[in-house]
Order: structure tokens, then C-alpha cells, then sequence
């Protein structure tokens, strides 16, 4: 059980692997630059910073132009994420990892539009990105 | 507990015929024995099948039907703690005998109608039992044969999976459509159209939970702002309003209110025993005074509500059944050993009822007379039956699979 759960996260890391070589976790329109969660202070210094705390995103819908990083980051202990819905980012959902207090996910946003999202656990905090 | 059967021709043929339908399981009469009567069911079959054999009467092994439901009809649904199949027990609360058996997947939710002509669940299969592909699904039973009379699938998995709350899936009061809950990836309700047999649509609701059917059309949910909404879904687009705010952030509402759609009334019950009667007779949800169902000093020696299903309403007699025991705080959903019956109108007690075992759900069967008290233990695996005036054990059904949790009785009461 043991050894298969590891393989299991051997064949998703080399698969993660693979995909970041051809330079991606590029979606239709966004590019993630890690699919991990990082440490804050390892955060793109010139994104958007979305603060999470006391169950809510700080600045729920924020307005960026083509091109610009949004980065989330948590300040509490309860941890969040942000996930975009199939059909939003592209074709597949968008679930990002679980952030545990002060540790950040970025997205950078290729084109116009808007792109709602939730945390997974907790579907009733909700944000918006709007890309003009 | 119940002590060990003889298994008999008759039996064995009624186990064969179960084995052969597998999904269906419809004996006829059954192997729970009442702990009050001077024959069990068992004894008595028995001496029917050694009469018969007496007189050379061939077996003519058959696939029995249910009898059509009365005011004691009970299902006693078992969420098997989580294991990826489960099972539901149709029983006779006047006898104690279970008449039928109904299969289900993943923590279905059991639905079943106020005049007993519709049972049906929710259901989550997987195709390598918990793993691959996931089927979510709607199976209605004929309640004659209990062979599925329709199989409607729901598109995109969207169940919320989580410990059975009775009310995460409803009738319409004209048992049209079946209602269901979604959370993730975010809070919706699924339409089922029964008559057509088909999926309607999903609705997007509010951060609300639950939902309450008063009408066609109408049901009600309760919010995370501690207010309730009302879903008008007649229209292209929902109707969604709120109610005022009816409770503080730290009075925790338990997840199995008890509601009566004849009476369009919910009993809500906090971790600390009072009890929000909600009206949903009118335009919107009302809220009337609160019912303190213990007194200071009860609450002061750690008297509170606690099990899995710890509230019962019975709409004729207007009375509220909470379960409840000393505890200490955050251990309510471990059971309880005595029935607080409480008038609903004027909030004082009637009586309290020791159960003699460790009760986690209750219900009430809903005649004005004879009226039966239903208490399910999950640790025992055993279905308690009460005479509701007297709050005296007259029988059991034992053997309920492995973790039952769920009481659900239909109220036939005009």
C-alpha cells in the first residue's frame, strides 16, 4: 500500500516533471509558474498579492492587465486554495494546492477575461480575476 | 439481543430467492425476534413449516412482495460507516419484522414519500468498487417488488458526499421531483424529474444548506449567516430571498433537524438544547421563540442533545422528542440514553423517557394513536421500538448491518 501510494506520487512528480520542461502548466490562458505551494517570500515580487485570511480572499475581485502574476497567500492556520472551475483557465479545472499559513500560489493571466474562483474546501469564499 | 434461529425449508427458499435477486431483497417476513411477544417470528414460522409438513404440503418457494405501507412502516438506513456499499432496512415497527431490503452505494440518501408510495435514494457507485469511474444516480424501487422501476443518472458527479443529513435530499410535496445538494464546486441543488424519469437541471444557490420543500415549486435552505433562504424554481431563473438572521455565530445548529412538510415547520435544536421552531407557513421563513429544552440548572450538570438524528416531531400531537443524556461539550454526536418530549406550543415538558440503551437516532411513527418511538443504535446495530405514551420497550429488530444511523418514517396523518 505503502510502496504504491509512492509510486503513485513518483509517476505524478515525473509527469509534473515532463510538463514543466516544455515550459508549461501552461493552460489555454494562464501559466502557472509551480504547481507547489511556496514559501511567501518566494513569491513573484511583482504580482498582485490576494492575502487570504478569516475565511475570506482580502480583495475578492481585483482588475490586471494581459500578462501580469496574481499571487495568493495565506495568513492563517486554516488552509486555503484558490480553484478555477473547468472551462475557466481551459479546458480542465484549475485546483491549486492547499496553502498552509504564509505559503503562496501564483498565476499568471495571458489574456482579457474573467476568471471566478473558489477555495475547494471551502466553496463559499470566492474571488474574481478580471484581466482587461 | 436476539438469540440464534433455525433456519427451516420455508426460510431456506426465502433465502434462496433472496440470493437469486441479490440487489432485491423482498422476505416477506423476517428474522427479527420482538423481545415482548410470548412467539417469535421465528418460532412461529416454525410451527407453521412443521404443520405443514405435518399435512404433506409441498414448499412452493416464491419471491415475496411488500405489503402496502402503513403509519409503522420505518426505514432504518445504514451509511456503514463510510464502507463504499450499504444497505436499507424496510421494517414493520408494529411487528418488528423486516419486509424488505434495498442496496445502495456510497452514503446514498434515502428518500422516501409522506403517503409511502415512493422510495428511492441518491446513490454513488464506482466501477472498481471505491475506485475508477464514478456514477452518481438516482433509483427509484417499486414498493410492491422493491425491483428498480428507474434508474436516472446524474451528470457530472455532482452529490455531496458526506454522513447522511436527511435532508440533503427531498420530495416536492407532489413527489414530482427529487431534490439533491451539491457543495463542491460550489453550493447547488440538482432538480430530478421523477415523472419523467430524467435529470432536470442544477440550481445555483447561495451559501445555504439543506433544503425544505413547502410547495411545488419552494423550498427553503439555511445559510451560513444564520439566515434561511427561500428557492422559488418555477421560473427560467431561481427566486432566491433571505429570512433575518434568526441565530449568533457561535448557537451551532445540528445537521438533522427535524422537518414536517405537512406542517411546513422545522425543529431545529442547538449543540446546547434549544430548539428554533421555523415557519415556513408563509411568504418567508419565521422564526418563533425559541424552546429552552432543559433548564439552567439541567444544562449546569451538562444535560444536552446528542446522536446522529436527536430531534422527532410528531405533527398531530405537536410534540418535539430530543435525545439527550449529560455530556461533556463537542461530544454531541455520541448517543444518548433519554427521550425529552417536549409540547411544541408551549415549550414545557411532557414527560422523559429512559431508553435502557445507547440511542443515536430517533423518529416517531406519525398516527395520533398507537404512536411508536423509534430508537436506532449504531453501536448496537439494533433498532429499539417504544410504545410513545407508556415510553416502554415493546420490541427490537436486531442486526441492521453494520453502523445504521438513519430513521426515516412517511406521515400518512391527514
Amino acid at each position: 500500500m505503502i510502496s504504491g501510494m509512492k509510486t503513485r506520487s513518483l509517476l505524478a512528480a515525473l509527469a509534473l516533471a515532463t510538463l514543466g520542461a516544455t515550459g508549461a502548466f501552461a493552460e489555454d490562458k494562464v501559466t502557472v509558474p509551480s504547481h507547489d505551494a511556496v514559501a511567501a517570500a518566494e513569491a513573484p515580487k511583482d504580482a498582485v498579492v490576494v492575502n487570504i485570511a478569516k475565511m475570506k480572499y482580502e480583495t475578492p475581485e481585483i482588475k490586471i492587465k494581459p500578462g501580469q502574476t496574481v499571487v495568493w497567500i495565506n495568513q492563517e492556520a486554516m488552509p486555503h486554495n484558490v480553484e478555477f472551475q473547468a472551462g475557466v483557465t481551459g479546458e480542465a479545472a484549475l485546483k491549486g494546492p492547499m496553502l498552509k499559513k504564509e505559503q503562496a500560489y501564483s498565476v499568471t493571466f495571458n489574456e482579457a477575461g474573467e476568471f471566478p474562483y473558489h477555495c475547494t474546501p471551502h466553496p463559499f469564499m470566492r474571488g474574481k480575476v478580471i484581466v482587461e | 439481543m436476539a438469540t440464534p434461529r433455525n433456519i427451516l425449508p420455508a426460510d431456506l427458499a426465502r433465502l434462496l430467492c433472496a440470493g437469486l435477486t441479490c440487489s432485491v431483497l423482498a422476505l416477506g417476513t423476517a428474522y427479527a425476534e420482538t423481545a415482548a411477544a410470548p412467539q417469535t417470528e421465528g418460532q412461529k414460522q416454525a410451527a407453521e413449516g412443521a404443520a405443514k409438513l405435518a399435512k404433506g404440503e409441498d414448499d412452493e418457494p416464491h419471491i415475496g412482495t411488500m405489503p402496502k405501507a402503513d403509519a409503522h412502516r420505518v426505514y432504518v438506513n445504514d451509511p456503514a460507516h463510510f464502507a463504499a456499499i450499504t444497505q436499507q432496512f424496510i421494517i414493520d415497527g408494529a411487528s418488528g419484522n423486516v419486509l424488505g431490503m434495498t442496496d445502495g452505494g456510497f452514503l446514498p440518501n434515502p428518500v422516501i414519500s409522506n403517503d409511502g408510495t415512493v422510495i428511492a435514494q441518491v446513490s454513488t457507485v464506482f466501477e472498481r468498487i471505491a475506485r475508477g469511474k464514478r456514477t452518481d444516480y438516482v433509483e427509484v424501487f417499486d414498493t410492491e417488488t422493491l425491483l428498480p422501476s428507474a434508474d436516472i443518472e446524474l451528470p457530472n458527479t455532482p452529490r455531496f458526499l458526506i454522513g447522511t443529513y436527511p435532508q440533503m435530499s427531498t420530495l416536492t410535496p407532489d413527489n414530482k421531483t427529487l431534490l439533491f445538494y451539491q457543495f463542491s464546486p460550489s453550493p447547488a441543488v440538482g432538480l430530478v424529474d421523477l415523472a419523467n424519469k430524467k435529470f432536470d437541471r442544477m440550481i445555483d444557490v447561495p451559501d445555504c444548506y439543506e433544503m425544505f420543500p413547502t410547495a411545488n415549486d419552494t423550498f427553503y435552505m439555511h445559510c451560513r449567516d444564520g439566515s434561511m433562504a427561500k428557492v422559488e424554481f418555477g421560473g427560467a431563473e431561481p427566486k432566491i430571498s433571505h429570512s433575518e438572521v434568526f441565530h449568533g455565530e457561535d448557537d451551532h445548529l445540528i445537521n438533522t433537524p427535524a422537518y414536517s412538510m405537512k406542517a411546513k415547520k422545522i425543529l431545529w435544536p442547538t449543540y446546547t438544547g434549544k430548539i428554533y421552531p421555523v415557519d415556513l407557513s408563509g411568504d418567508q421563513a419565521k422564526v418563533d421563540k425559541a424552546i429552552e429544552a432543559f433548564t439552567e440548572a439541567e444544562r449546569k450538570e451538562g444535560w444536552a442533545p446528542g446522536g446522529w438524528q436527536p430531534i422527532a416531531f410528531h405533527r398531530v400531537k405537536d410534540r418535539i422528542y430530543l435525545l439527550a443524556d449529560k455530556r461533556e461539550e463537542w461530544t454531541h454526536k455520541d448517543p444518548s440514553r433519554f427521550v425529552f418530549v417536549i409540547d411544541a406550543k408551549t415549550g414545557e415538558r411532557v414527560k422523559k423517557i429512559e431508553m435502557g440503551h445507547e440511542i443515536d437516532a430517533i423518529n416517531v411513527s406519525q398516527n395520533a394513536e398507537g404512536t411508536l418511538l423509534y430508537g436506532l443504535s449504531t453501536g448496537d446495530r439494533t433498532l429499539y421500538i417504544y410504545d410513545e405514551e407508556t415510553g416502554k420497550e415493546v420490541r427490537h429488530v436486531d442486526q441492521l448491518g453494520r453502523g445504521p444511523q438513519v430513521i426515516t418514517v412517511s406521515d400518512m396523518e391527514s
